[in-house]
C-alpha cells in the first residue's frame, strides 16, 4: 500500500483531515484502533452551542470518509512502528483480527442478535451492555461487527458458534489472524484525541461509591436517544427519572492533585447537558458549580445566558468539597461554599454529574515513542515553538491536530484538522 | 516573617478562590463566620489587620481536611500557624480552654528553675533503661491527668500501657525525667519563641541520652518532632508512632492477644492520619486482636472528622457540635466502643459527653478508649512475664 | 398505469423520529400513495446499511423516484442523492421529506398529531416526486489562484500555505505595511517572545515568495463572478486593477475597542488600553508602582454580550511583563472570570500568581470606580468574593477591551455576498463543522475577522481556510447544483424586477431581437427562488421547484 498521508485516529479531527486531504487529491490511509471511526463525538448526544445532534452532523462525514475513493480505512488497527523521514515514512500497521470477513459481511446484524454473551459497552461508557460480537453503535463505519475474543464463549470455552450458525453470508471466521500491513506515507497526521479522566481517585466526590454520582460521558449516553435508556434520564440507583440535578466543573482539571490545566470544554458541555436535561423533562432544575465560567467561543456567552433565562439552570461559583450519600433516598448531597456570599451549605440532588477532565490518550507515551515526537509536561503533543506552528510536532513531516495537542472544542479541532491537511499538502508539494 | 513571606511559603498565591476548603471545613459547616477561603482572601488583598484581629483566627482545627483536597496546593494549616505567629506578636492568642491552665503549664516549663516530678507515676511494674537506643517520649499525659480528672481523661494510662506493651515486646525504653512539653500547642497558637526554647531543651536532652529512635503515643508530639523541630533544632533520630512500631513488630510472635468480643470503630486523629499519613497500622493492630470487629464510620481515613478542638484554644459551641456529631456517627456504626490513637481525641470526646449546659448537644454515650489501652488490655496476662 | 415508480424510506433516526412518530404505521400508509411501489423503514437510513438498501431497492424494484423521510436536507440530502446516483438514478429524482426537524422535534409532546403530520408531509413529498425531472449539472473551471484579503498574521499564513502548494496568491492589505495587529504588539503569550521576531520574518517570507503578489495600500473595490471565476477590482490609491481568481480568503482581522468615556478614558492622563500599554512596555515603563487593570471593559455587557476570548491573557501577559520589569510593582487585575482556557494559558495564569500579581473578581452590578480628578489616584472595587469594598492606590489604570469587528465588514460582506453574525464578525457556514467556510462557495474566512483568536489559533484557521480553498483549485473544476432558475423568453417582459432582486448578481437584461430579456448566469445562480417568486409575468421557473411541483404538493395537503 502506498499512501501519501497517513492519519492516525478516526475521530472528528482525523476524519476531517482525511476528507480534506482526500479532496485535495491525495491518497489517505486512516487508521483507527477501535472497530469504527467516529471517536468521542459519536458518543455525544448533542453539541454546544447550536444543540446540533452530534451523530446527525457527524454521520455524513463518517460516510464520506468511508466511501471516499481516496481514503483507505483501517479500523480495529494500530500503528506498530514508523520508520524513515518526511517524504518517505514507512509504517507497520497491525490490523487486528475481527473474526468477521469484511468482504463477505452484509451488516445485517443477525449475528449480534443471536449472540448470547454480553459485555459492558465501551461506546455507552459502561452504562449499557453490548454483545460479544458487536458493532459499537448503529451508524458504525464500517458496519462490520467484531468478535471481542475476551468475552466470546467460543474463544473462552470452545463452545457456542451461534454467530457462525446464523450468518447466511458465511462471514464469521474464528481463525482470522492479526495482519501486518505496511503503509508508505509522505506525511503523517496524528489525531488520536483524548481520554477522559476517571474521577475515582477524587474520593471526596464518591464516584464509584455513590451510585447516583456519574461522569459527564456517562450522562451523555443516558441522555442520548441511542443510549442504554433510549434517552430517558434514569438514574443508576433506582431508574428514577431525574428532575433535580447538579454538575460539578473542574473534576480532574485545574487541580494540582490530578491535572493542573483547564480542559477548555467542560463549562460548555456541562451547560449543554443541563439544557438537555430540561429539554428531556421541562422544568428540570440544574445547578452548575464552577470556578471561572469559561465561555469564550462564538455564541457561548449567549448560550450561558439562555441557560439561565430559559432552562432553569443556576450557576454557583464554588468548587464543592465533597459529596455525601443520603442513604434514605440514595440522593447525593453536595457540600459547597457559595463564594459570592461566603456561605457554606449543602444541596441535595437526585443525580450529580462530574464534568471530568480531558486527558491525553492513555497510550500517548507509546505513540510518542513510535513517532519519535515530544510531549509536553501534561502528556499532550508539543508544538515546536509554542506559537507559529500550531499543528506541527517536534518532528518534521509529522503533524498533529485536535485534542491530542491540547483540550479543545469541536470547531477548534475541525480547524486544526483542516490546517494539518493544509500543512501536509504543503509538505507533499515540496514545501516545508 | 511578613505576610507576603507567608503567602509565598504556603503557596497561598495559587489560591483559586474556589471555596473547596470552606466547604470541607468542619468549622465552616457549623460556624457561618468562619471560612478558610476568606482568611486567605484577606491575606491576598493585604487586609493584614483584619486577618490578625479576626476572632476566628484561632478557630481553625489545623485538621488538614482542606489542604489535603486543595486543588491549588495551598498549605492552609501552615498558613494558620504562621499568621498566628504574627497575631501572637501583637498580643493575640485566641480563647484558651480551661482558663488557660494548660498553656500555663507549658510556659511554666520554660523556666529552667522549675523542677518537674514527671515520672512519679512510674512504678516498679514497668521496666525502663538508663541508656539505650530507644526512647519513649511520654508527652503531657501526666499533666492532662490532673487537668481533666473530673472526667477520667485516662491519659496517664496511655503512658503506662505503652510501657507495658513495649516491655512485653522485650523492650525497655528510656524515659526522660526532664522531658518537657513538645511545644505543639504553643507553636500552633503563635508563640514561636516559647516553642523554640522547648524544642531546644528536648533536642538537647535527647541527644545527651544517645537515643537513636523515639516512640510516641501522642501523634502531636510525633508530628511536631517530625515536621516542626527540623526548622528549629538539629535532631537526627528515627521517629515512630507506637502503632507503627507495633504493627511492624506484631508478627514476631511476642504479642499474644486473648479474645476480646467487641465491635469497635476507629477515629483517625488528624495528626496521625492526614498530617502523617498513618492510616493502616492502627487498623492492622486492632484487627489483630481476636474477636474484635472493626466497623468504619461514614467519614474515615483521610476523610475523617476532627474531634473538634486543637491546641486547647477556641473550644466553643461549634467544637462541641462537631464532636457530638462525630460521636453520633461512631454510634451509628453499631460499635460499642470508639478507639482513637491520640490522648486529646479521647479527652475531647469524653468532655463532650459530660459537659452540661446550653452548649451541650444531643445525649450520646459511648465508650472511648485509646488504642494503646485496648492493645494492653488484650495482652495475655502471662504473655511475656 | 403511470411509469413512475416511487420508493420510500422512512427513518427512525434512533429515537429522534421513532420516539415520537409511529414510523411503521407511516410506512404502511406511504405504501398506499399513488405510484409508490415500495416502502420500508430504517433505524438510521443514513447508516451504511440504509444507504446500501436504497441502492439495492432501486434496482430490485426498478424505482425511478426515491423519497427519504428523515432528518433534514441540510445535512443529509447529498448523501441520499449520492446513493441514488450510485444506483444509476439521476440524483434530482430524489425528494427529501423532513419529518424530524420540522415534525418530531417540534411536536415532541403530541406524538399522534406528529404522526398525522408526517403522513401529510410524505403525501406531499410523493406528490412532488411524481413530477420530478432529471437535471444535469454544469462543470465550471476553477482558476488556480486565490485572493487573500488582509495582510496580518492570518492572511500571510494563508498566503504562504497556498503559495507553497504552487498556487498564485494576491495578498491585499489596505495599510502601507503588511503585519496587521501584531505590528503594534510588544510580546506574545505564552512564550513571551517579541512580536516583531514573529511578524518580521513572516513578512519577509511573504514578500520574497514568487507566487505571492503583495498589494499594500490597496483595497478590494469590487468582486463579481462566482467560485472558480471571481473578477476582482483592486484599488491602490485610486488606481484600479482587475484580477481574476478562483477563490477568496477573508482575513481582515479586527480592531481593539477604544473605551472612550469609560472609567475616564480619554480624560485622565494615566489611563491606557492594553494596546497602549504594549507600546509603553516596548519603549520602557516609567516608575509606576501601582498598576490596576480592569478586564471586560466593553465586553460581556448587554450591548456587547460576547467574551473577547483572548483579553484575559493579554492582561495577564502585560501584568507579568510589568512584574518582570519591576518586581516591586503592585499589579492588580480586576476581572469577572479568568478565561485562561487550555493547558498553556492556565499555566501562564499560575505563573502570574507566583509573581505576586493579584486577581480580584468584580461583578457587573458593582463595577469598579475611579478616584481622582485629572489623574486616577485610586480604584475602588467591590471584591465580590470577600463581600468587601477595597480602595487600590493606582498610578496607572489599564483597561482591557475586546477585539471588535471592523466597521467596514459590512461593505466586504455586501461585496462578497457573505453574511455577518449579530456581533458584526463574519458568519461561517456552520459553527461546528464548517468554521472557516462561508455559505457562499469559493470564499473562506480565518482569524479575527471571524472571531477573536490568539496567534496560534489564527495560523491554524489560516491554514484551514487554505485547505478549503485549494480543494477546488487542485481539482480544477466544480460542479454546482442544477437547482437554478430559468427564463421562459416568450413570457419575459424585460421589466428588470428580477435583476434588482437577485442577491447573487446572477441576472442581467440582454437585448435579443430588439427586445430586452432577463438572462441568468447559471453558474452564479444559487437557486434561492427570489426571482421566480417575484416575476410578475410568471416567466421564471425554478428547476426542481417548478410551479406544478409546488402546486401538486399544496393540493396533496389540502385534499
Amino acid at each position: 500500500m502506498n499512501n501519501s498521508v497517513l492519519i492516525i485516529g478516526g475521530g472528528i479531527a482525523g476524519i476531517q483531515a482525511a476528507i480534506d486531504s482526500a479532496n485535495m487529491g491525495f491518497q489517505v490511509c486512516l487508521v483507527e484502533k477501535s472497530p469504527s471511526i467516529g471517536g468521542r463525538m459519536a458518543q455525544l448526544d448533542k453539541t454546544f452551542p447550536t444543540n446540533d445532534c452530534a451523530m446527525c452532523i457527524l454521520a455524513p462525514k463518517m460516510i464520506e470518509a468511508g466511501q471516499h475513493a481516496n481514503i483507505k480505512l483501517l479500523t480495529y488497527s494500530e500503528v506498530l512502528s514508523v520508520e524513515g523521514e518526511v517524504g518517505k515514512f514507512k509504517a507497520k500497521i497491525k490490523k487486528k483480527a475481527r473474526s468477521v470477513d469484511e468482504e463477505k459481511c452484509t451488516g445485517c446484524g443477525i449475528c449480534i442478535e443471536k449472540c448470547p454473551w454480553k459485555a459492558d459497552s465501551e461506546f455507552d461508557a459502561g452504562m449499557g451492555k453490548r454483545k460479544a460480537i458487536y458493532v459499537p453503535f448503529p451508524q458504525a463505519i464500517p458496519n462490520v461487527p467484531v468478535i471481542d475474543r475476551e468475552h466470546c464463549a467460543y474463544f473462552l470455552k470452545g463452545k457456542c458458534r451461534a454467530c457462525e450458525r446464523f450468518c447466511e453470508a458465511g462471514a464469521i471466521n474464528y481463525d482470522q489472524e492479526d495482519e501486518i500491513i505496511e503503509v508508505e506515507a509522505k506525511a503523517i497526521i496524528l489525531a488520536t484525541g483524548f481520554d477522559l479522566y476517571d474521577p475515582t481517585p477524587l474520593r471526596e466526590y464518591g464516584y464509584g461509591r455513590i451510585q447516583n454520582v456519574i461522569t459527564a460521558m456517562e450522562y451523555e449516553r443516558l441522555s442520548s436517544a441511542s443510549g442504554p435508556t433510549a434517552g430517558e434520564l434514569k438514574r443508576p440507583s433506582d431508574g428514577k427519572i431525574v428532575s433535580d440535578i447538579a454538575f460539578i466543573q473542574c473534576v480532574g482539571s485545574r487541580d494540582v492533585r490530578s491535572n493542573r490545566y483547564c480542559s477548555s470544554v467542560c463549562c460548555m458541555y456541562g451547560t449543554k447537558e443541563a439544557i438537555l436535561a430540561y429539554e428531556h423533562r421541562p422544568g428540570t432544575k440544574s445547578t452548575i458549580f464552577y470556578i471561572d465560567l469559561r465561555a469564550v467561543g462564538k455564541r457561548f456567552q449567549e448560550y450561558i445566558q439562555r441557560a439561565e433565562d430559559e432552562y432553569n439552570i443556576t450557576y454557583i461559583r464554588g468548587r464543592p468539597g465533597n459529596i455525601e450519600l443520603n442513604r434514605r433516598n440514595q440522593n447525593p448531597t453536595i457540600w459547597y461554599e457559595d463564594t459570592t456570599t461566603g456561605e457554606t451549605k449543602s444541596l441535595e440532588v437526585e443525580l450529580a454529574i462530574l464534568c471530568q477532565a480531558l486527558i491525553p490518550p492513555r497510550d500517548i507515551q507509546k505513540t510518542a515513542s513510535i513517532l519519535s515526537i515530544e510531549l509536553d509536561e501534561y502528556g499532550f503533543v508539543k508544538t515546536p515553538d509554542g506559537l507559529s506552528h500550531p499543528v506541527d510536532t517536534t518532528r518534521a513531516g509529522i503533524l498533529a491536530c485536535g485534542c491530542v495537542h491540547s483540550p479543545k472544542d469541536i470547531p477548534d479541532s475541525v480547524v486544526q484538522a483542516s490546517a494539518a491537511a493544509a500543512r501536509a499538502a504543503e509538505i507533499l508539494s515540496g514545501g516545508t | 516573617m511578613t505576610l507576603e513571606d507567608i503567602i509565598k511559603e504556603t503557596k497561598t498565591y495559587y489560591c483559586l478562590e474556589c471555596g473547596k476548603c470552606s466547604s470541607l471545613c468542619p468549622i465552616s459547616r457549623h460556624n457561618p463566620s468562619y471560612s478558610p477561603r476568606l482568611m486567605l482572601e484577606k491575606a491576598l488583598t493585604g487586609f493584614e489587620g483584619d486577618l490578625i484581629n479576626d476572632q476566628e483566627l484561632f478557630s481553625c482545627l489545623t485538621c488538614y481536611n482542606c489542604s489535603l483536597k486543595c486543588p491549588a496546593d495551598v498549605d492552609y494549616p501552615l498558613f494558620m500557624q504562621k499568621v498566628r505567629t504574627l497575631a501572637f506578636a501583637q498580643g493575640r492568642y485566641g480563647v484558651p480552654a480551661d482558663s488557660g491552665i494548660l498553656q500555663s503549664f507549658m510556659r511554666l516549663m520554660l523556666n529552667p528553675a522549675i523542677e518537674q516530678r514527671r515520672l512519679e507515676w512510674l512504678s516498679d511494674e514497668y521496666r525502663i533503661s538508663e541508656k539505650g537506643n530507644i526512647l519513649f517520649f511520654v508527652g503531657c499525659a501526666p499533666y492532662f491527668e490532673f487537668a481533666f480528672e473530673d472526667f477520667e481523661a485516662g491519659a496517664l494510662n496511655i503512658a503506662k500501657d505503652s510501657l507495658k506493651i513495649l516491655n512485653t515486646l522485650g523492650i525497655e525504653p528510656m524515659v526522660l525525667a526532664d522531658e518537657k512539653c513538645c511545644g505543639h500547642d504553643l507553636l500552633w497558637t503563635g508563640d514561636v519563641e516559647s516553642f523554640r526554647k522547648l524544642a531546644e531543651h528536648n533536642a538537647r536532652i535527647i541527644k545527651e541520652s544517645g537515643a537513636k529512635k523515639i516512640i510516641f503515643s501522642c501523634p502531636e508530639g510525633y508530628r511536631t518532632f517530625k515536621f516542626d523541630y527540623p526548622h528549629y533544632v538539629d535532631l537526627d533520630c528515627e521517629l515512630q508512632h507506637i502503632t507503627e512500631f507495633l504493627a511492624e513488630n506484631m508478627g514476631k510472635g511476642m504479642l499474644d492477644f486473648k479474645e476480646v468480643k467487641k465491635k469497635v470503630t476507629y477515629q483517625d486523629p488528624c495528626r496521625l492520619g492526614r498530617h502523617l499519613g498513618v492510616y493502616e497500622q492502627p487498623r492492622k493492630l486492632i484487627e489483630a486482636i481476636p474477636g474484635i470487629e472493626l466497623i468504619e464510620m461514614e467519614h474515615t481515613r483521610d476523610e475523617s472528622i476532627c474531634c473538634g478542638t486543637s491546641a486547647w484554644t477556641n473550644c466553643d459551641a461549634y467544637s462541641k457540635q462537631i464532636r457530638t456529631e462525630r460521636l453520633l456517627e461512631a454510634k451509628a456504626t453499631g460499635a460499642e466502643m470508639l478507639i482513637t490513637a491520640c490522648p486529646k481525641c479521647q479527652i475531647h470526646f469524653r468532655c463532650a459527653m459530660v459537659s452540661k449546659g446550653e452548649e451541650k448537644g444531643p445525649d450520646v454515650e459511648m465508650d472511648v478508649m485509646d488504642i494503646v489501652n485496648l492493645v494492653a488490655s488484650a495482652l495475655e496476662d502471662n504473655g511475656s512475664e | 398505469m403511470s411509469d413512475v415508480r416511487i420508493g420510500i424510506f422512512v427513518c427512525h433516526c434512533g429515537k429522534n423520529i421513532g420516539g415520537v412518530i409511529n414510523v411503521p404505521e407511516v410506512t404502511e400508509y406511504a405504501k398506499t400513495l399513488p405510484d409508490v411501489v415500495y416502502a420500508e423503514h430504517n433505524l438510521y437510513t443514513c447508516s451504511a446499511e440504509g444507504i446500501s438498501s436504497i441502492r439495492q431497492k432501486i434496482s430490485e424494484h426498478k424505482l425511478n423516484r426515491v423519497v427519504v423521510a428523515s432528518c433534514t436536507p441540510r445535512t443529509h440530502e447529498t448523501l441520499f442523492r449520492n446513493a441514488c446516483e450510485a444506483a444509476g438514478l439521476n440524483k434530482y429524482l430524489f425528494e427529501f421529506v423532513n419529518i424530524r426537524d420540522q415534525c418530531s422535534w417540534v411536536h415532541m409532546q403530541e406524538p399522534e398529531k406528529a404522526t398525522e403530520k408526517a403522513r401529510d408531509l410524505i403525501r406531499m413529498g410523493v406528490a412532488k416526486a411524481r413530477l420530478l425531472e432529471p437535471l444535469e449539472e454544469v462543470e465550471i473551471r476553477v482558476t488556480p489562484s486565490c485572493l487573500v484579503i488582509g495582510g496580518g498574521v492570518a492572511g500571510m499564513s494563508a498566503a504562504l500555505n497556498l503559495a507553497n502548494q504552487g498556487f498564485e496568491v494576491y495578498l491585499v492589505e489596505r495599510d502601507k505595511e503588511l503585519g496587521g495587529l501584531l505590528l503594534n504588539l510588544n510580546r506574545l503569550f505564552t512564550i513571551n517572545g517579541k512580536a516583531e521576531e514573529v511578524i518580521i520574518p513572516l513578512i519577509e517570507r511573504v514578500k520574497n515568495h514568487q507566487k505571492i503578489k503583495v498589494h499594500t495600500s490597496t483595497e478590494v473595490k469590487g468582486v463579481a463572478g462566482f467560485i472558480g471565476n471571481f473578477d476582482v477590482t483592486l484599488d491602490q490609491k485610486g488606481e484600479e486593477r482587475k484580477i481574476k481568481v478562483g477563490t477568496i480568503i477573508v482575513a481582515t482581522g479586527a480592531e481593539v475597542l477604544k473605551p472612550v468615556g469609560q472609567y475616564g478614558y480619554g480624560d485622565k492622563s494615566n489611563i491606557l488600553t492594553q494596546l497602549e500599554l504594549e507600546e509603553r512596555l516596548n519603549k520602557g515603563m516609567g516608575d509606576e508602582q501601582n498598576i490596576v487593570m480592569i478586564n471586560c471593559v466593553g465586553a460581556r455587557i448587554p450591548e456587547r454580550p460576547y467574551c473577547g476570548r483572548i483579553c484575559c491573557m493579554v492582561a495577564i501577559k502585560n501584568a507579568v511583563l510589568i512584574k518582570e520589569n519591576d518586581p516591586r510593582a503592585k499589579v492588580w487585575v480586576l476581572h469577572r472570570d479568568l478565561m485562561t482556557y487550555g493547558t498553556e494559558f492556565e499555566k501562564y495564569y499560575q505563573k502570574a500568581m507566583e509573581k505576586g500579581i493579584r486577581f480580584i473578581r468584580y461583578s457587573l452590578d458593582k463595577p469598579p470606580e475611579i478616584v481622582g480628578n485629572n489623574k486616577v489616584k485610586a480604584v475602588k472595587v467591590y471584591h465580590q468574593l470577600m463581600g468587601k469594598e477595597m480602595v487600590l492606590p493606582c498610578d496607572m489604570l489599564v483597561l482591557t477591551t475586546p477585539l471588535i469587528p471592523h466597521e467596514d465588514n459590512q461593505d466586504i460582506s455586501r461585496m462578497l455576498r457573505v453574511s455577518l453574525s449579530e456581533h458584526g464578525f463574519f458568519l461561517e457556514a456552520h459553527l461546528k463543522l464548517q468554521p472557516v467556510e462561508f455559505a457562499t462557495d469559493g470564499i473562506y474566512i480565518c482569524g479575527c475577522a471571524r472571531w477573536p483568536t490568539d496567534v496560534p489559533e489564527a495560523i491554524s484557521q489560516a491554514c484551514a481556510a487554505s485547505a478549503k480553498a485549494v480543494i477546488p483549485m487542485r481539482r480544477g473544476y466544480v460542479r454546482p447544483e442544477a437547482i437554478t432558475a430559468s427564463v421562459n423568453e416568450d413570457k419575459c417582459s424585460g421589466c428588470g424586477t428580477c435583476v434588482l432582486l437577485c442577491p447573487y448578481n446572477a441576472i442581467e437584461l440582454q437585448s435579443k431581437d430588439g427586445k430586452k430579456l432577463a438572462h441568468i448566469t447559471t453558474a452564479q445562480c444559487k437557486g434561492c427562488g427570489t426571482c421566480g417568486a417575484a416575476c410578475p409575468s410568471g416567466a421564471i421557473s425554478m428547476n426542481h421547484f417548478r410551479d406544478e411541483e409546488i402546486l401538486a404538493q399544496v393540493e396533496a395537503l389540502v385534499i
